[in-house]
């Protein structure tokens, strides 16, 4: 008997149907192996596929939702799935088959769909019952650059004074040796004390 | 966030604000305002929705839209310094519709659990 598990978010719903991996002694309601997934958006076309489709297209969403928002070209092309933008509210969404002689599947959808859609997905990422690979694009945080950012003034504050003094210490001192001739103040001592 | 005084005081050191106050901004403040914004959004997500929904469907003639825009307009009006190019730019009525959507659509996406995180890294990006 296989796990069902849904997730909701208005006009899209995904449905993840699997079992569990009893050789890690998980529980009966868990979902490890995924054999099959359903994303449903309301008037729209039914998608389905099996796991290794999953992470692609989620990915896809990803990439294209930060491009969105980014202000990029929101334009994204791989082996399974192509998004592009009509304007600033559809998206044109090109779910290319593995099967030989079948026809792309092209949906239209809204921003509200979009993000609907992309929250199903980060229900299913946060879901402590289903195990799936996270993908890589929703998970990174830039945690380096979030202090780097903030304490980046004062941080050149703190370093440029005595920088400059240094360096302008340096100059100063390299100036004047093109002053001083060390055989002319020789000469001048041996002036004032002929021995 | 101790109170909404300290919300109210972390929030002036938006530079475009009329009440700027030129402070720093601490790292656990500006990921408390994060936070703040994250749960907001949450809470309003079935209205925003709606106005997004709005522009899809009527494009230029929806009450909804023009309704928010008109209020967003206002706000922006009282509370910002109107002599900042960017503040004139989020007035200006032909190009500030795709600012108002990608705005909407930044906290559509960020109501998750980990919501917090994703917007982080959409500002850190922006």
């Amino acid at each position: 008997m296989q796990n069902k598990l849904s997730f909701h978010q208005s006009s899209a719903s995904l449905e993840i149907i699997g079992l569990p991996d009893y050789s890690n002694n998980e529980n009966k309601d868990q979902i490890s192996i995924i054999s099959q997934w359903k994303l449903t958006i309301v008037d729209k076309p039914l998608i389905e596929g099996k796991i290794e489709h999953l992470g692609p297209i989620m990915d896809a969403f990803y990439i294209y939702s930060n491009l969105l928002i980014k202000n990029e070209t929101p334009t994204y092309e791989s082996k399974l799935i192509d998004i592009k933008a009509d304007n600033l509210h559809t998206h044109n969404i090109f779910l290319k088959s593995s099967k030989p002689n079948v026809n792309p599947l092209n949906i239209k959808i809204g921003n509200t769909s979009l993000s609907d859609t992309i929250n199903c997905f980060d229900q299913l990422n946060e879901s402590s019952k289903v195990r799936i690979k996270n993908t890589v694009v929703s998970n990174y945080i830039p945690k380096k650059r979030s202090f780097g950012l903030i304490n980046k003034v004062n941080f050149i504050n703190f370093i440029m004074p005595p920088f400059i003094a240094i360096f302008s210490l340096i100059l100063c001192s390299s100036i004047f040796i093109y002053f001083y001739n060390p055989l002319e103040d020789k000469e001048k001592n041996e002036l004032i004390n002929p021995k | 966030m101790p109170n909404k005084v300290t919300i109210w005081k972390v929030r002036n050191s938006n530079p475009l604000r009329k009440s700027y106050l030129n402070n720093n901004i601490k790292p656990n403040e500006f990921d408390a305002l994060i936070k703040v914004t994250v749960e907001m959004s949450r809470y309003l997500y079935p209205y925003m929705r709606e106005i997004l929904k709005s522009k899809e469907v009527f494009d230029e003639n929806s009450v909804i839209w023009s309704d928010f825009k008109m209020r967003f307009t206002e706000l922006i009006n009282e509370r910002f310094n109107k002599d900042s190019m960017r503040v004139k730019k989020l007035l200006n009525q032909t190009e500030n519709d795709e600012i108002i959507i990608r705005s909407l659509l930044t906290l559509s996406l960020c109501i998750s659990n980990k919501g917090y995180q994703k917007m982080k890294k959409f500002l850190y990006d922006f």
